[in-house]
């Protein structure tokens, strides 16, 4: 359990060690990868809780969806169209959805057991 | 081993996630840094940018000032290279003036006259009309200067531009030093002309043979006169 946990940490301090000047107009790619592998994170989340979770979906789900994120949003800023709209948008929405999902499979998981606890 | 390998593709994906939000939070804080700038810092760049005009303006002004300076200093060198050339000249004047005045010891051709007294003579009664007297050595100083010499020794004696001589019995009194007969005068200047100057007919070597003295010249190549002593 703790592998992940070093992964974590060891990647925050990567992270903050490095010293790499990127252009400023490059962070939106970053902001709009960071947000792509949040959803992705709480996509797996509530798949494990539903008990459809597969590590080959999440997996190649995250790394996918991060560089299809920059990839869009690299397009809309060379076609002058603000594409990384759209995926902040969306990922956005699927962000709120995935938590709303995971809360409600808690609470169910919750009132489950308190409803066992009083059975017994 | 099947849990292990799905907590490291885990950890990985943990590494992934956790390097791209720290870089991305790590970049929006130096954006952040680089924020738009304040009145406050406007107004200090306006001024430093004040200040940095009014600096240069002041050098322009001194270079100006220091181009003025270089044309002055041009000028004094110029005049400074006149004036040395002025100082040379001066100084070479200042040798010849010091060698008229018998400050340092001289060299060059000219002639020697030596005047001797008369032999004994039983049928003058006084020994005056044949000893060479002060006058009889003015004479023919006063015909060498006149002739062009330059620089004239009595028995070795510089003479310089206030000399005296003075008829001291049977010897002269030259700027304090006695001086016996035979004298001898010893002149710088071109040999030929002080030599023919004395020897013009009715001239000064006529007047001291008439006066029963001993007169002979002799013209040299190289004579060399010390300089005045105690002076």
């Amino acid at each position: 359990m703790w592998l992940p946990f070093m992964g974590l940490v060891i990647g925050i301090f990567l992270g903050l060690l490095t010293e790499i000047r990127i252009p400023e107009e490059y962070s939106n790619y970053l902001s709009i990868a960071v947000l792509a592998a949040l959803d992705t994170l709480f996509g797996g989340i509530r798949a494990q809780l539903q008990n459809i979770y597969d590590e080959k979906v999440f997996v190649s789900g995250f790394f996918f969806n991060i560089i299809l994120a920059a990839s869009l949003a690299f397009l809309g800023v060379h076609l002058g169209v603000d594409l990384y709209l759209a995926a902040v948008f969306a990922f956005g929405v699927r962000l709120f959805q995935n938590i709303a999902v995971i809360r409600r499979l808690l609470l169910t998981k919750w009132s489950n057991k308190q409803e066992k606890i009083e059975k017994n | 081993m099947k849990v292990k390998g799905n907590h490291v593709v885990l950890a990985l994906v943990f590494l992934v996630l956790g390097y791209m939000i720290a870089f991305s939070y790590h970049i929006t804080e130096r954006v952040n840094e680089r924020a738009p700038k304040t009145n406050k810092q406007w107004e200090r760049n306006l001024s430093l940018r004040n200040q940095i005009i009014n600096e240069q303006e002041r050098n322009r002004d001194l270079q100006n000032e220091l181009n003025e300076k270089q044309d002055k200093v041009l000028q004094i060198e110029k005049e400074l290279s006149k004036e040395a050339q002025v100082f040379f000249n001066l100084a070479e004047d200042a040798e010849k003036y010091r060698m008229f005045l018998g400050k340092v010891k001289v060299k060059g051709k000219g002639v020697e006259v030596t005047l001797a007294d008369g032999d004994y003579n039983p049928i003058e009664e006084n020994a005056n009309n044949y000893i060479v007297h002060e006058y009889h050595v003015f004479k023919v100083i006063t015909e060498l200067y006149i002739s062009g010499a330059t620089g004239i020794a009595i028995n070795g004696q510089r003479l310089s531009h206030n000399s005296y001589i003075n008829c001291n019995g049977p010897v002269i009194t030259i700027d304090g030093f006695q001086h016996p007969a035979p004298f001898v005068v010893t002149a710088i200047g071109d040999p030929e002309v002080l030599s023919s100057a004395l020897n013009l007919s009715g001239g000064v070597t006529d007047q001291l043979v008439n006066d029963n003295i001993v007169v002979s010249l002799a013209t040299k190549d190289e004579i060399i006169l010390d300089p005045i002593l105690g002076n």
